[in-house]
């Protein structure tokens, strides 16, 4: 791809989801609350096209997870990650689906104009196919956008009240050694800690996802505060 | 699985009019309403499978409020009830049937006959 991919500010891409969300929500007249209803955003407000197959044999590509065909307005979610067959891949899916959100609301522009031409002529629709732990800046973005849409800063604080009764973080320094020790994890490996692992299920997402968010949020602290000026 | 177009771009077609108003009528959704898995529901949908049984599509015609019956037809399936009711009265409800096609009769007869039927009960 020959041409430069745009950076977009984290602070942008955040405040993108939040606006999706309020569209949505005043479209259909419903309150959005975890879990963040991310097919019915796709499928419904969007209006994509949505469906499963196995994108893998599809593509001739090992690893795909999700695919979006910007001129056609279709989505495609690989079958391995349908939650109604294996259940235990909800997460995983939820931000698959998020991810292709992602890409729909962030790039679709630059597909339909400068490639988006060049593909018409060639008279193909080219996808744009989100592989795991793929990292370019494509990638990263439609990640990002996964995260804010599915944990929303607000709902995320909210929902750490109702379990935890204040907003004080959760120092995780001890808890994470801890586990390190007992699964003999390399120093760079980081597990998931309870707070993390109980709601994760509310926002449906991975315990991992979430502990991500957590950290962001600072509400998970992995280091030692820094003591203050004057304490 | 030979698949039916017909049949899944029907199913497809309804539920999305219904989404347009109601967003819980997505793909995983209905599946599970159904009770079906989605990726099911979407290779029926998109034609690449067959339809799933008589149960599964009444279910789906009673969440879709359309005829059970129109979307049967399509699958080329029939409705189970109908073989109960033959067998509450073997002989007399074979009998009816095949008179009533050895006799030629036309759909609008038969709609006819069971008009007059139903103001009598």
């Amino acid at each position: 791809m020959a041409r430069k991919i745009d950076f977009i500010h984290k602070e942008t891409i955040e405040a993108g989801t939040l606006v999706l969300l309020g569209d949505y929500s005043r479209k259909y007249g419903l309150t959005v609350g975890p879990p963040v209803p991310v097919e019915e955003i796709l499928e419904a407000h969007l209006g994509l096209a949505y469906d499963f197959d196995d994108l893998p044999r599809l593509m001739g590509t090992p690893d795909v997870l999700g695919g979006t065909w910007f001129r056609s307005r279709e989505v495609k979610i690989d079958q391995s990650l349908d939650p109604t067959v294996f259940p235990s891949q909800l997460g995983r899916y939820r931000f698959t689906v998020a991810h292709e959100v992602g890409h729909w609301e962030l790039h679709r522009h630059r597909y339909l104009s400068a490639e988006g031409q060049a593909a018409m002529f060639a008279g193909e629709d080219r996808p744009v196919v989100c592989r795991s732990n793929d990292t370019s800046p494509l990638e990263w973005q439609a990640d990002r956008f996964a995260g804010y849409l599915l944990m929303p800063k607000e709902m995320v604080f909210a929902q750490w009240e109702t379990m935890h009764g204040n907003r004080e973080p959760y120092i995780a320094i001890d808890e994470i050694e801890d586990l390190k020790a007992r699964w003999g994890l390399a120093d760079d490996d980081r597990p998931t800690v309870d707070v993390a692992r109980q709601m994760a299920p509310v926002f449906e997402v991975s315990a991992k996802a979430m502990q991500i968010r957590l950290i962001e949020l600072g509400l998970i602290r992995t280091k030692v505060p820094e003591p203050g000026l004057f304490s | 699985m030979a698949g039916n177009p017909r049949f899944g771009k029907r199913v497809r077609d309804l539920r999305e009019a219904k989404k347009a108003v109601d967003p819980s009528f997505s793909l995983r959704q209905f599946a599970v309403k159904v009770g079906i898995s989605a990726t099911f529901l979407s290779k029926v949908e998109t034609g690449e499978f067959d339809p799933p049984s008589a149960e599964n599509i009444i279910k789906m015609a009673e969440l879709l409020d359309v005829d059970a019956d129109e979307l049967l037809a399509l699958a080329n399936k029939t409705d189970p009830e109908l073989e109960e009711i033959i067998k509450t009265a073997p002989k007399a409800m074979a009998d009816l049937l095949r008179t009533a096609r050895d006799r030629g009769l036309t759909t609008d007869d038969l709609e006819r006959i069971t008009k007059s039927m139903k103001r009598k009960s």
